[in-house]
């Protein structure tokens, strides 16, 4: 039972890392990205093929990192220069390229993947920990820019970017920066989740990924790091939860989320926040 | 003999009729019963199903019942992990996956390094049974169908210019390398190669492009849902030549898509309808009237994973999954799919049966037997 | 010859596109909401269609009430869901749609099974005329046949009758259209029915092209189908239309030509980014 515990922290761990990076760039700075499994999968592919090419284990996480955020600041340029609707089809698209495109390389494995990645150095109970670990700090990270200036800069400039822009804000700078850093951290949750399985397809990294992560922060309550972090952490949970309702268990995922967004917008978060106003007066 | 407590005797007679389940030896099972791959992980579970029905019907294992542990993993990886550890977790002594290379591979570490049996009934990835000597699988790899796919081509439908169309995903790669592998040694020509991926239903332009080729085969890979548009679009489209499909095309779906075009269709699997052998009869017959469709490869291959499992759980007599595994490994066992022998890396070597489709059903066409070619990696 | 082939084939795909990606401009010209649950309208139609077809042995009855169908549930989606949230952010209208095609996918699996519905009798398909040595079936016949006329039909609608006038006006400018008496709401509802029956018809007439109705079918369409709009320039109909030809031949031809290289849905992707790129505002300005 505890196996079954550890590998579900494991997983909730790197779901954290996905929604707190995601929510940098969608919550924080108002780009709303359907394309961040992408990233995820970015960092799981570098990361694999430099394991599988007899790296050492930290600098393969690393590497998942770079490329993910490297790539993560290409899309950061993109949005740069198309705005709101535009960016959500493009990031869409930027998934699908990345898809279409590792599908078809055989040095990225093609469709069959990249498999026979070595175990982390580490049993899993020490893995999980890791993971935790990161995931914290990760956490922590989002917690600490949100309060900083360059939380509120950010903020400003998904309130009204046009605003921020006269007020000094260079909208760009933090656009790029909300972009590099939340595709980082999906970076590590990628070459993370290429140790935990030690074989990855195409597949895992889809549109449909995509959306999870997004739901994750937006049931969790977008803009708000904590509100990532029990999103994630619910969607993690819940297929094991509700195993009863096994066969129906997208129909009531669809509906969670349609029910969420037509009733409580602002997530978790958003209904914590008003119990604490309500409370106040 | 006087009964102390009736009413406890009773309780017991009740219980044991209805199948108490501590009693019952229980078999893990995960199945992408939703999702994208739903299809097929509501054939397999049929075909698990049916097995255990008829196993319990035949005594059981050594007089208890058999029973599944079912659980869905969405055709995910990700999914497959947590499921893996909660099976073991509940004590099951094998594990049967019903489902895609994705999540048996990742499930397939987890179940070696516990020590557990893991038999994979029909996910094509060859690192599967890599994972170690507890992983089994009892369906063909994608290679060695490929190649015998390229003699039937050869020495029994007797053409050579072939133009080959592939499913993009790893059972299409692997049955492209397979055929190609093997199409020099029986004299065949690739005049042609396409690609399409799992979302494709629309194929004009290959079609176009397939009749400026005029090829005396076509060899095209996929599964019932593309395979049943590609086939009916070519024939519409014009284009004569013979197709030569694979185990993806090996269920009634595929004929009632593709009509009429269906006729003539060749495909390699390991189904025989026209098999008067009992084993085949048995789960072509039992499915049918189960579950009022006729059968499939993934039911099929599913039933015989169970067949395998339960076979070996009989023959250990013991819950010691060491033992147990070796009973699988050593077994030879008769099912709907043939003689299952499994070689050291746990790989089955069987002939390859090859069905032709004649007024809207499979009948039988030929058996390609050739161990050599047919030979499955031993490592 | 054959390239001529690959073009008509391209325009075929062209249409179903077309008719798809209408729908959804329409939408986002009024709402400024991407409309993915689009999708499910396709498929909802499809289903209806096919099961009415093997029901009553008509496929002239298949088409009438999948568009009734679809004429129902999408205003319905409209009133239900994205009414009560137009003035969130446009996140909210978005997931809100993706939550209805997960849903709404799984439903149809549920109702209709996995293994997706083949018509018993699909006479179009097998019908085929030659034109020079190109073949066409009834089917891809009808889908282009049906995208012009229903796009014709819309197009003079949108520039001759009051309620297009109105329906153009309210996209320009929502209340400055409303000061002038028109109905704004009733263009809303109109808008949401036309896409629909629109969806509906490209449904039914793809399920008989490749004859089978799955649960999944109109996901693709629909992605597409955005890139299309961006293509074209949100709520811009002449470009979105231009756009979905485009793709259609270029699929057609990367298919054949790209198949190494790219998976054939993200070539529209790749085409929409590198556009993207260079010109922001799509391929044609928006009006």
């Amino acid at each position: 039972m505890e196996l079954y515990l550890i590998s579900l922290a494991t997983v909730a761990a790197l779901n954290v890392m996905l929604a707190v990076g995601l929510n940098l760039i969608s919550g924080f700075c108002g780009q709303i990205s359907l394309g961040h499994a992408a990233f995820y999968g970015l960092g799981a592919y570098a990361a694999a093929l430099a394991a599988v090419a007899g790296g050492p284990f930290v600098g393969n996480l690393v590497i998942g990192i770079a490329v993910a955020a490297l790539i993560g600041l290409f899309v950061g340029f993109i949005s740069l220069r198309v705005r709101e609707d535009f960016l959500a089809i493009a990031t869409m698209g930027v998934g699908f390229l990345f898809l279409g495109f590792v599908r078809k390389q055989n040095w990225l494995g093609a469709e069959m993947g990249i498999s026979q990645i070595p175990a982390p150095p580490l049993d899993r109970i020490g893995f999980a920990a890791l993971c935790v670990g990161l995931a914290i700090l990760v956490i922590i990270l989002s917690l600490h820019i949100g309060r900083s200036w360059m939380g509120r800069a950010l903020k400003a400039v998904a309130q009204d970017e046009d605003a921020a822009r006269t007020i000094g804000i260079n909208v760009p700078r933090f656009k790029l920066a909300a972009f590099t850093i939340g595709t980082a951290a999906a970076g590590l949750a990628g070459g993370l989740y290429a140790y935990m399985t030690q074989l990855i397809v195409p597949d895992a990294f889809n549109f449909v990924q995509s959306v999870t992560i997004l739901a994750m922060v937006v049931i969790g309550g977008i803009g708000s790091t904590w509100g990532a972090v029990i999103g994630a952490i619910i969607l993690t949970l819940m297929p094991e939860a509700f195993r009863f309702i096994n066969d129906y268990k997208l129909l009531v995922y669809g509906a969670l989320l349609l029910l969420v967004m037509r009733f409580a917008p602002r997530g978790l978060a958003g209904i914590a926040s008003s119990v604490v106003t309500r409370f106040r007066k | 003999m006087r009964f102390k407590f009736p009413g406890l005797a009773a309780l017991a007679l009740v219980a044991s009729v209805a199948g108490a389940s501590a009693q019952d030896v229980r078999i893990g099972f995960h199945v992408p019963q939703t999702g994208f791959a739903a299809a097929d992980g509501k054939s397999a579970l049929h075909g698990a199903e049916l097995a255990v029905e008829q196993i319990n019907a035949q005594g059981g294992i050594n007089g208890r019942n058999l029973a599944l542990v079912v659980y869905d993993d969405q055709g995910r990886a990700d999914q497959a992990q947590p499921i893996a550890n909660r099976l073991l977790g509940e004590g099951v002594k094998v594990v049967i996956s019903g489902s895609y290379s994705g999540p048996t591979r990742a499930a397939a570490g987890i179940f070696q390094n516990a020590k557990i049996p893991y038999i994979s009934a029909y996910a094509i990835h060859p690192d599967i049974t890599r994972a170690g000597d507890y992983v089994f699988r009892t369906s063909f790899m994608g290679e060695v169908q490929g190649r015998a796919g390229a003699k039937l081509v050869g020495d029994f439908i007797k053409k050579k210019r072939v133009t080959m169309i592939n499913l993009n995903n790893d059972f299409g790669q692997a049955l492209g390398a397979g055929f190609k592998e093997a199409a020099p040694k029986f004299g065949l020509e690739i005049i042609s190669e396409y690609n399409y991926g799992m979302s494709d239903r629309q194929f004009g332009s290959i079609v176009a492009s397939v009749r400026r080729d005029n090829p005396e085969v076509i060899y095209a890979s996929g599964y019932f849902f593309t395979a049943g548009p590609l086939v009916s679009q070519l024939r519409a489209g014009g284009v004569k030549a013979i197709i030569v499909g694979q185990e993806g095309y090996d269920t009634p779906n595929f004929i009632e898509i593709a009509k009429n075009a269906a006729e003539g269709v060749i495909i390699t699997t390991s189904l025989d309808r026209d098999s008067k052998d009992e084993e085949m009869r048995a789960f072509i017959d039992g499915y049918e009237k189960k579950y009022g469709v006729a059968a499939d490869m993934v039911a099929a291959t599913t039933h015989t994973a169970v067949r395998v499992a339960a076979d070996a759980l009989r023959r250990a007599g013991t819950e010691d999954t060491a033992k147990i595994r070796d009973a699988i490994a050593n077994g030879k066992v008769r099912a709907a799919t043939g003689t299952i022998v499994f070689n050291e890396l746990g790989e089955i070597s069987k002939n390859v049966q090859a069905q032709i489709i004649k007024d809207g059903k499979f009948r039988h066409y030929a058996v390609i037997e050739d161990p050599v070619l047919l030979a499955p990696p031993t490592k | 010859m054959f390239q001529l082939e690959l073009v008509v084939v391209g325009i075929v795909w062209g249409c179903t596109y077309a008719m798809m990606a209408l729908g959804l401009t329409l939408v986002y010209g009024l709402l400024r909401i991407l409309h993915i649950a689009h999708a499910t309208i396709f498929t909802l139609g499809a289903y209806i269609g096919i099961v009415v077809a093997n029901n009553t042995g008509s496929l002239w009855l298949a088409f009438p009430a999948a568009m009734l169908a679809a004429g129902i549930v999408g205003p319905l989606i409209y009133r239900l869901v994205y009414e009560p949230i137009l003035q969130q952010p446009p996140y909210v209208a978005l997931i809100a749609s993706i939550g209805i095609l997960i849903a709404m996918e799984d439903g149809f699996r549920i109702i209709f099974g996995p293994y997706g519905l083949s018509f018993l009798n699909n006479p179009w398909f097998t019908t085929i005329y030659d034109f020079g040595g190109i073949t066409l079936n009834l089917v891809q016949i009808w889908m282009v046949a049906a995208a012009v006329i229903l796009i014709s039909a819309f197009a003079l609608f949108s520039s001759v009758s009051r309620s297009g006038v109105a329906w153009r006006a309210t996209v320009s400018d929502p209340p400055i259209a409303s000061s002038f008496g028109i109905d704004v709401i009733r263009v809303r509802y109109t808008s949401f029915f036309i896409a629909s029956c629109l969806a509906a018809v490209a449904g039914v007439l793809v399920g008989l092209l490749n004859n089978l109705v799955e649960p999944g079918m109109g996901n693709i369409v629909s992605y597409k189908g955005l890139a299309i709009i961006v293509l074209g320039g949100l709520g811009n109909v002449i470009g979105t239309l231009i756009a979905s030809l485009a793709l259609g031949v270029i699929e057609s031809f990367g298919t054949v030509y790209l198949d190494q290289v790219l998976d054939r849905d993200a070539i529209a992707f790749l085409f929409m980014i590198i556009v993207l790129i260079v010109r922001p505002q799509g391929l044609f300005a928006p009006k």
